[in-house]
């Protein structure tokens, strides 16, 4: 009853409300200032990447229009023949390109990768978490945080040289001839190539994301509540059971920006494919073992060379293609906070000791 | 009437106080020689009680002395747990717990359990209550909807959440969570209930509400519910057992417990002077 007299007194005197909640006090409080700084900071600096880049990318935006985004060629056009000048922008002859090709490259192959990794990663969290003596978890949970730190440019070496001959010459083939003509299994089918090309690519980089979202998946298993899990035991279900349904949706919200930093991870990734994909300009591949190329590695394999345009045209345009990538990555990331609420809204216990 | 607790047979000048009234009632729950520890530590030292099928059984005792272990070890819940070991026989419903064989999920059923802290699954209110008669596959979906309602009803929480059943349960109070994990377990329709502390987060007049629905289940349902409080020992309980140091020290009708303790541990704790 005491409380509730309190909470009456409260209510009846707002004036004396006011006392409880030294607002006005916190407001500018040297923490406050701080933390509001150290926020701002992450935004600044995104601004301003942006700016840089479209700055730099806004002539080739002018000269390659909107034709940039749904056009597949790729022609830096006659560096030595003189520049010539059209909306006011100086560029080498019969230069034109279409991006298209990049952009799909870039999404296809991120997402073949988050098909693979995805669920190996909740698998081999799962397991590391529930399934493995402690001494033993210990060592794999390192050796997952050991894989992480493999620089890119080793998987790519690893790719090209091994993985990706193997790959072409025992596996593939055999896929290939087994592939029904239906769906998408029908891009199964069909010429092999030896070993560079968009199915590579994307196991490598699945590989490459598969320690970033099992070892977030790993720690946020950890963090369930063994309280909530145990009372699903209680009630007579199974261990797949309880992992499905009270495991699972608790970590669901942290598993999709871990998945979010694994995809981004790939968009990006920029020396693996490079070394794997074959880099092919102009074209798309026409079954999933098909040579290709994304926006990071064109960036990559095409700045020596566009750097000898003397017009600027062809640096500028890989400009515009960095700035893409960016809002690629960017528009993932907003879709994914996008689930993650609509996910946490309907089970969640967010804001909520338990 | 007096229902027997303990039975005698195997009581050899055991320092430990076991009443012998007599009885013929079906016991539900027959534990001999129980041994139960965690690597080197002994927890639960040669134990042995009988339940009668239809009663309100309370496990009290001092803090440490193994009540939670002893009830988590009716259903198995323990298994999971480091270092875990049992000896001797638990006899519930006409089966071995102990041993390898049993249906672990049929026996979990049958055996449901509510914890000291609500612990409400991720999913929505009705889905909570669903939850164990979706994992059996007691009902078709036609049902749900009745089973919902009854289960809530049952445990008063009905008119607080029924223009809410698809919002998350972690927006409800504690004791309201509370409450819905104990429709969860009513759900499933078990036939004993293993309560650790149930009440401790409830306030008193929900503390009552659940009290009263105890004693309504009565009968269909065997409690066995640990219990700090001495006096919902003694309002709720036909039968009363004492643990103390991992053994069970005295066990017997509630009211000659309280009133006419025999050990000297009982009597202490009994007075508020252990524990
Ligand atoms: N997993 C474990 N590993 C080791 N020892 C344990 C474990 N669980 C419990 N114990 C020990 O077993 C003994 C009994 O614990 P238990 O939780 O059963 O006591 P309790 O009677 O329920 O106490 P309380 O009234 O405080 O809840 C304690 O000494 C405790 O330290
Ligand atoms: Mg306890």
């Amino acid at each position: 009853m005491a409380t509730s007299v309190v909470e009456d007194a409260l209510a009846n005197s707002p004036d004396d409300h006011g006392k409880f909640i030294p607002a006005k006090l916190g407001r500018w409080s040297p923490i406050t200032v701080i933390s509001a700084l150290s926020t701002c900071v992450p935004l600044l600096v995104l601004i301003g990447i942006l700016t840089i880049l479209f700055k730099k990318a806004y002539p080739a935006i002018k000269y390659n229009g909107g034709g940039f985004l749904i056009g597949r060629n790729w022609r830096p056009g006659n560096f030595y023949a003189n520049p010539v000048t059209t909306n006011g922008v100086q560029h080498p002859l019969l230069a034109s390109y279409g991006a298209l090709p990049l952009i799909i490259g870039t999404l296809e192959s991120s997402v073949i990768a988050l098909i693979f990794a995805i669920p190996l990663s909740v698998g081999a969290a799962v397991i590391v978490a529930k399934k493995l003596h402690p001494r033993l978890r210990g060592f794999v949970g390192a050796f997952l945080e050991l894989l992480a730190g493999i620089p890119s440019v080793v998987f790519g070496l690893w790719g090209a040289l091994t993985l990706g001959p193997l790959l072409s010459r025992d596996i593939y083939p055999v896929i290939a001839s087994h592939a029904p003509n239906i769906f998408i299994l029908k891009y199964f089918r069909g010429s092999t190539g030896a070993g560079e090309g968009l199915l590579t690519s994307s196991l490598i980089l699945g590989i490459m994301i598969i320690p970033i979202i099992a070892s977030t998946t790993r720690d946020l298993i950890a963090q369930v509540p063994r309280l909530a899990e145990e009372g699903a035991f209680a009630l007579g279900m199974t261990e797949w059971e309880v992992t499905r349904k009270v495991t699972f949706p608790w970590i669901s919200a942290g598993v999709i920006g871990a998945t979010v930093l694994g995809f981004a991870r790939a968009l990006g990734e920029t020396m693996a494919v490079a070394m794997v994909s074959g880099v092919v300009l102009g074209s798309y591949p026409t079954n999933i073992y098909g040579t290709f190329t994304t926006i990071a590695a064109t960036i990559v394999s095409q700045l020596d060379s566009a750097l000898t345009d003397a017009t600027g045209l062809a640096v500028e345009t890989l400009a515009e293609a960095a700035l893409i990538l960016m809002l690629i990555t960017l528009l993932a990331n907003v879709g994914a906070r996008l689930l993650v609420r609509r996910v946490a809204s309907t089970s969640l216990p967010i804001g909520r000791g338990v | 009437m007096k229902d027997l607790v303990i039975d005698r047979e195997e009581d050899p000048g055991n320092k430990t106080s076991q009443r012998t009234d007599v009885s013929t009632s079906r016991t539900i729950l027959n534990v001999r020689h129980l041994d139960i520890g965690f690597g080197d530590k002994h927890v639960i030292q040669d134990v042995n009680l009988a339940m009668p099928t239809g009663s309100i059984v309370s496990l009290i005792g001092p803090t440490g002395s193994g009540k939670t272990t002893f009830l988590r070890s009716v259903n198995r819940l323990n298994d999971k747990v480091s270092g875990f070991w049992t000896k001797g026989s638990i006899n519930l419903l006409d089966q071995e717990v102990l041993s390898k064989e049993i249906d672990l999920l049929e026996l979990r059923r049958q055996v449901g359990m509510l914890f000291q802290r609500p612990n409400p699954f991720p999913m929505s209110i009705k889905d909570n209550v669903l939850a164990g008669i979706k994992a059996h596959k007691m009902a078709p979906r036609a049902a749900y909807k009745e089973i919902v309602q009854d289960a809530l009803e049952k445990v008063g929480l009905w008119k607080a959440v029924y223009d809410r059943l698809d919002d998350s349960p972690f927006r409800l109070s504690g004791g309201q969570q509370q409450l819905l994990c104990l429709a969860r377990s009513l759900a499933v329709q078990p036939k004993v209930l293993l309560l650790d502390e149930p009440t401790s987060a409830l306030d008193p007049i929900s503390v009552e509400a659940v009290e009263n629905l105890f004693s309504k289940l009565v009968p269909e349902i065997t409690f066995i519910v640990v219990t700090h409080s001495l006096a919902q020992a003694k309002r709720i309980s036909d039968y009363t057992m004492f643990f103390f140091d991992g053994k069970l020290m005295e066990s017997g009708v509630t009211s000659e417990i309280f009133e006419n303790p025999q050990m000297p541990e009982t009597q202490f704790y009994i007075s508020g002077r252990i524990g």
